[in-house]
């Protein structure tokens, strides 16, 4: 090597006994100072502390070290820290390496010698690979000072509003005709028994007419391109053929449209016409044509709507809208789907009628329901006296693929019992459960007065429903409290559905780059110190997207989300990691892999002088790799990652005698 | 009234329940939340208050070794896979309940029941003794004369070790 002979410093941590009580630290560090360029090696309680930190930055000085090792916890954990640390002592983070001899080593082996032998084999790779770094400077970029809120349900509704209310220009894209998400379906809250809409409506309304919010809804997200503080988002909005300014809710075109079908806000219990307003309190407030089944549209001809309205509001020759938007922060809001209780056969759901989900429920229940309000058996229409709950229908059941439980379902299965025994006041109501579940504010309290109000919870999970002739459902179960079975027919049967991940959150996933947890929800980037935040940089997240929570859980989220996104869209500029991609021009011979290869877009084969050759697009590259593993020419590097630093610390893994 | 009889825990087997776990069929056996979804439709359990296949299992996570394998109740199993079926937690009672047994006939704990099959089979070769009777008929039907001891069953038992269990 021309250049002089690197100063390494090595440090070791015990990490209290996370580290120590499996590897001999003190025996890592006395290793270390035998491998070659290394000047001070030393051990430390808790490196990343105040003090261990100053020790390595007073080395820094004092033995003018050029390159940094600590062998510690994962780069995640506390990479960025020991980069800072040298960075303030002045010396280039990219200087720096850092081994995981925690995560990697003591919390996954149980033999001292063999970890402690582990560990000064990583080491020993660390100091080889740490040798051959280089300097790289960090680069710049402008902010993009809006905000995309991709989810109109309550999380996305309060994540917009506290960003526009902070003065940032936010859009919500939503892919129903009307924000509201499930929330506005429900009838009433728990434990307070709040009108769901009561409360909800008015911060829809002020969706719609904020000064810094935009809303595209009946709209989808084609594509999303670009990184923190600059992201490029294409949005299609689909056609609603009527024009909003001309609609005056009148509903004639309703009126006269002959096309009826399920209503998809009433669970299918109610019709609706081609030509709808999803609910009364809608935002935006008017009307739309469902393109899929408008006769007009379909096989032409009809176009009643259109004759009838009296205020020329029918526009056949809208035509579907497609957008660019250029945002810095991405909140994603997209919520849950009900578990289809279809697929438990053995409860008869959608065969038996007097089976119902519980979203089924808020909708009988509620005033805008098929009976206004009136929960009746939907088989002859009466008034039921025995009603059943089941609870955990496709949560906590592994065959069904969720082994999570919902958290909500026990909550909102209180809340109906409990309006169920304000309306039938001499009504047997039973809930079949297997653990309840009330951990929050004025929820123990609320399913004490359920039980003082005489609802009987029944410890033990039925096997099966059966039905009679007359549409009564059997139930055998056990009551594991008194160890007695029991058989109760009874009149109606709620299913407590669970939460489930939405099915189209597999492509969004994959637009945005963001990884999903065992589960199917969205993996937040630390479970407990950062649950708004995403693995990418400038995306986050809030409600059931990354995991069943309440009203009041998705609101305190939507509220963090939505500071850490002010946070970003606050700056002037951030900075962009120079872990990138580089071509050299002289060895691409032009074949386009890489650029194929690409998740990103961030690497093109252009014409040049030199004939073809790839580009990299630097602000677009997150470093991945896949251009430099792809290429067949050794053409594409990876900085802080290139072929020569990754062999060095293989070969110092597998012959140790060549180095030390 | 009886006076009830309470369990010091300290003289039950905590690892009764690891040792069900080890066995092939037992593997699930930790998994079990107590749902009780498996108790609510047993055949068996609907006839019989004497056999609840949620109770066993938590009498066997409690470690109640002794009365888990000295009690008959495991062997009313029917293994109809009712629960199996249904079981959200995947618990496969009817293999655990198997993985059970073959723990008891180790220790010496087999249901009488199937011992006497035991021993008619490893004496005549089948469950039924076959007398004359049943030799006249066959005669008259033009079949041939069954024999009344199967002596190659013993060999058998003797070789695999059944016999040490059964008989």
């Amino acid at each position: 090597m021309s250049k002089s002979e690197p100063r390494i410093g090595v440090y070791v941590c015990h990490c209290g006994l996370n580290i120590g009580a499996v590897v001999d630290v003190a025996a890592v560090a006395q290793y270390a100072q035998t491998l070659p360029g290394v000047v001070v090696s030393r051990e430390s309680t808790y490196t990343c502390s105040d003090n261990g930190q100053r020790s390595i930055q007073e080395d820094i000085e004092n033995h003018n070290l050029s390159r940094v090792v600590v062998a510690s916890c994962s780069p995640r954990m506390h990479g960025d820290t020991f980069m800072k640390t040298c960075e303030t002592a002045g010396l280039n983070p990219y200087l720096f390496e850092m081994v995981n001899i925690r995560e990697q080593c003591s919390w996954v082996h149980t033999d001292k010698e063999q970890a402690t032998e582990k560990a000064k084999d990583l080491v020993r790779m660390a100091v080889a690979k740490v040798r051959l770094l280089e300097p790289l400077e960090k680069q710049k970029s402008a902010v993009n000072k809006a905000a995309l809120v991709i989810g109109g349900g309550v999380a996305g509704i309060f994540s917009a509003l506290y960003l526009a209310n902070a003065g940032i220009k936010t859009y919500v894209v939503e892919k129903k005709p009307s924000i509201g998400g499930h929330m506005a379906q429900l009838d009433k809250t728990f434990p307070t028994l709040d009108c769901s809409l009561c409360i909800l409506s008015p911060r829809m309304a002020d969706i719609g007419k904020h000064e810094n919010i935009e809303l595209i809804t009946y709209a989808d997200i084609e594509n999303i391109s670009g990184y923190a503080g600059n992201f490029q988002v294409t949005v299609k909005s689909n056609p609603r053929y009527v024009i909003k300014e001309n609609c005056r809710l009148c509903g004639v075109c309703a009126e006269k449209c002959p096309i009826s079908l399920p209503d998809e806000f009433n669970m299918g219990l109610k019709k609706r016409k081609a030509v709808y307003i999803p609910f009364p309190q809608a935002v935006p407030n008017y009307y739309l044509i469902d393109a899929g089944h408008c006769l007009h549209i379909t096989k032409g001809g009809c176009m009643l709507c259109q004759k009838n309205c009296p205020n020329d509001a029918i526009d056949f020759e809208e035509t579907e809208a497609v957008r660019e938007l250029n945002v810095g922060a991405i909140i994603v809001a997209t919520g849950f789907e009900l578990y289809d209780a279809t697929q438990k056969k053995e409860y008869g759901y959608g065969r038996y009628p007097n089976v119902i989900t519980n979203m089924d429920f808020e909708r009988w229940v509620s005033a805008d329901g098929p009976t206004h309000g009136k929960v009746v058996r939907p088989s002859d229409g009466a008034p039921p006296q025995r009603i059943g709950f089941i609870q955990c229908v496709g949560s906590r059941d592994e065959k069904e693929g969720a082994v999570y439980c919902s958290r909500i379902c026990c909550m909102a299965t209180v809340k109906q019992a409990t309006m169920l025994r304000e309306k039938y006041p001499s009504a047997e109501i039973y809930v079949y459960y297997t653990d309840m579940r009330t951990p929050g504010k004025g929820f123990e309290e609320f399913y004490q007065r359920g039980r003082e109000h005489g609802i009987v919870f029944i410890r033990g999970k039925p096997g099966e429903i059966e039905e009679d002739d007359n549409h009564n459902l059997l139930i055998v179960s056990e009551d594991t409290d008194s160890g007695l079975i029991l058989r109760n027919t009874l009149d109606l049967v709620v299913l407590a559905c669970g939460l489930r991940p939405p099915e189209a959150l597999e492509e969004l996933a994959q637009k945005l780059h963001l990884s999903r947890s065992p589960d199917g929800f969205i993996m937040e980037a630390h479970p407990k110190l950062r649950p708004a935040e995403t693995s990418i940089s400038g995306v986050f997240l809030t409600g059931c997207v990354q995991f069943p929570k309440d009203i009041p859980d998705t609101v305190a989220q939507s509220g963090g989300a939505a500071a850490m996104a002010a946070a970003l869209l606050t700056k002037d500029e951030i900075e962009l990691e120079p872990v990138r991609a580089a071509v050299d021009e002289e060895l691409c011979i032009g074949c386009g892999l890489c650029e194929e290869n690409c998740d990103y877009g961030a690497i093109e084969v252009k014409k040049t002088e030199e004939g073809m050759k790839a580009q990299v697009i630097e602000v677009a590259c997150q470093g991945c790799g896949v251009c430099a593993a792809s290429c067949p020419q050794k053409a594409v590097t990876v900085r802080h990652f290139t072929d020569g630093q990754l062999l060095a610390q293989v070969t110092a893994a597998l012959e140790p005698e060549v180095i030390v | 009234m009886k006076k009830k009889e309470i369990i010091n825990m300290d003289e039950l087997d905590p690892q009764f329940k690891y040792e069900i776990a080890s066995q092939p069929g037992g593997e699930h056996i930790l998994k079990c939340v107590q749902c009780a979804t498996c108790s609510s439709g047993c055949p068996v359990a609907s006839v019989s208050d004497r056999f609840n296949p949620r109770k066993i299992i938590r009498m066997a996570v409690l470690g109640l070794k002794d009365t888990v394998l000295r009690e008959d109740f495991v062997w009313y199993c029917a293994a109809c896979y009712t629960c199996s079926e249904r079981c959200p937690q995947d618990v496969r009672i009817p293999d655990l309940m198997a993985a059970v047994r073959n723990i008891a006939v180790k220790e010496g704990c087999i249901h009488p029941a199937y011992k006497e099959q035991g021993r008619l089979i490893g004496e005549l070769g089948r469950l039924y003794e076959v007398t004359e009777f049943e030799n006249e008929k066959r005669e008259k039907l033009g079949l041939p004369k069954v024999r009344e001891k199967n002596e190659e069953i013993a060999e058998i038992y003797s070789c695999t070790g059944v016999g040490k269990v059964v008989l």
